[in-house]
């Protein structure tokens, strides 16, 4: 499956919160975008925080993960981290990797931090329908 | 939040040497199993005493300071040298453990006796680990009647070390660390340096109880995090990473500083995230331009 990135600004209903933010698919291991077709003036920071997943994903002990979570109560093993969040004060970034299709990663970008717990739900109903498509 | 200033350990030469040494000793404690409580023996080169893994009293051949000494110039004038060392031969004596005797006694606070025995335990675990002891055997000890008010973790230790290259900087990283965890979340700050390889750890909360290779390889890895996003939002200044369900990593950073929580639920984690967000959107939190932990 293919997306080409979008963006979830359109027209707001009266009383309700605009988020803006834009989608896209990328590689893990090669820190590419998978199509970068319609992502707009946020195309340069898709590419940029695609460019960071074999750093950020890679790089990681997942060995350290495990004995981590146990001290802090938790169990299992670890495969990588399952969702990353960066933000900065003018851009909220979210990465995804789909369980549905090991080593891609759905990314995302929202402009302002003021909505940080809508900009989640947002990207991760978008996931649910990656997953189960 | 109590500050314990007197933590410092002056006698010690932090260098690279010496930060990888301790990682490598502190280790030893770190495998033994969550509840382990005895004695740690490295042969001719002295003891770590532990109750459930956590640091009570170590000793090293060849220390140049001694508790009582510590504890006597604590105070301005120094308490008088017969005083601590009548209450020390007491306990010797009747077994009685040395700390309650001294509270008892009126000459030292609980923050004073906790800075004592945190600066001389890092001393001697230093040294110890100049030494390139290892580990010969463990004596199990089935009393564990020990105040854990006086216990460290390996964290503490390996943080109170990395504080030494500026003890000014690693007090404001544990106002900072103490200002932002929340319940259910424990830290650490860390900066870059020569005395390290990697991150050097210089602030830890009272909870932080990790390994200590895991914490800096996680400081690590929260550090090239900043690196990479500095390339596409040079003002990302903070972050948070998801892992086994429930845990999480939330990192910030202030200056040159950075800063990990590592949260045991996602409600923890949420509220230091909604938290940074509000610091982040207001500016209060934010990448200085040179290079950053």
């Amino acid at each position: 499956m293919n997306i080409a990135p979008f963006r979830a600004n359109g027209a707001p209903e009266a009383g309700t919160l605009q988020l803006d933010i834009t989608y896209a698919l990328a590689s893990m291991r090669t820190g590419s975008l998978l199509d970068a077709e319609g992502a707009g003036e946020a195309q340069e920071q898709l590419e940029g925080l695609a460019a960071t997943l074999p750093d950020l994903f890679g790089t990681v002990d997942t060995g350290s993960l495990d004995r981590i979570s146990e001290r802090l109560g938790g169990d299992g093993e670890t495969e990588n981290f399952a969702e990353i969040l960066l933000i900065s004060p003018e851009h909220t970034h979210v990465i995804q990797p789909l369980v549905a299709r090991p080593g891609v990663a759905l990314l995302a970008v929202s402009r302002g931090t003021s909505s940080i717990g809508l900009v989640l739900s947002a990207v991760r109903a978008r996931l649910d329908v990656l997953e189960s498509g | 939040m109590e500050v314990e200033s007197s933590r410092h350990l002056p006698s010690i030469r932090v260098g690279p040497g010496v930060i990888t040494a301790v990682l490598r000793l502190l280790g030893f404690i770190d495998e033994l199993p969550a509840g382990a409580t005895g004695v740690l023996h490295f042969g001719e080169h002295g003891i770590i005493l532990l109750q459930s893994r956590r640091i009570c009293w170590a000793v090293a051949r060849g220390m140049r300071i001694r508790l009582t000494d510590i504890l006597r110039h604590q105070s301005t004038p120094p308490l008088p040298r017969e005083a601590v060392e009548e209450i020390y031969r007491t306990c010797k004596e009747n077994g009685t453990p040395i700390g309650e005797a001294l509270l008892a006694s009126g000459l030292v606070t609980e923050v004073g006796l906790r800075a004592a025995l945190f600066k001389h335990n890092g001393e001697a675990i230093t040294q110890l680990a100049q030494s390139n002891a290892m580990p010969d055997g463990f004596t199990v000890h089935t009393k564990t009647d020990y105040d854990p008010k006086f216990s460290f973790s390996a964290c503490e230790v390996l943080a109170a070390l990395g504080s030494l290259e500026d003890p000014a900087r690693a007090i404001a990283a544990q106002l900072e660390l103490a200002n932002t965890l929340v319940q259910e979340s424990s830290g650490a700050a860390f900066a870059r340096s020569d005395t390290a390889a990697g991150s050097l750890v210089i602030a830890v909360d009272r909870q932080c109880d990790f390994p200590v290779q895991d914490l800096v390889e996680i400081c690590n890895w929260v550090a090239g995090l900043f690196d990479v996003a500095r390339t596409f939002d040079p003002s990302a200044c903070a972050a948070r990473a998801t892992w086994g369900g429930s845990i999480a990593l939330v990192t910030w950073r202030v200056a040159e500083l950075g800063y990990v929580g590592l949260c045991s639920s996602r409600a923890a984690a949420a509220r230091l995230v909604s938290q940074l967000g509000q610091r982040a959107a207001a500016g209060a939190i934010a990448a200085s331009g040179g290079e950053t932990a």
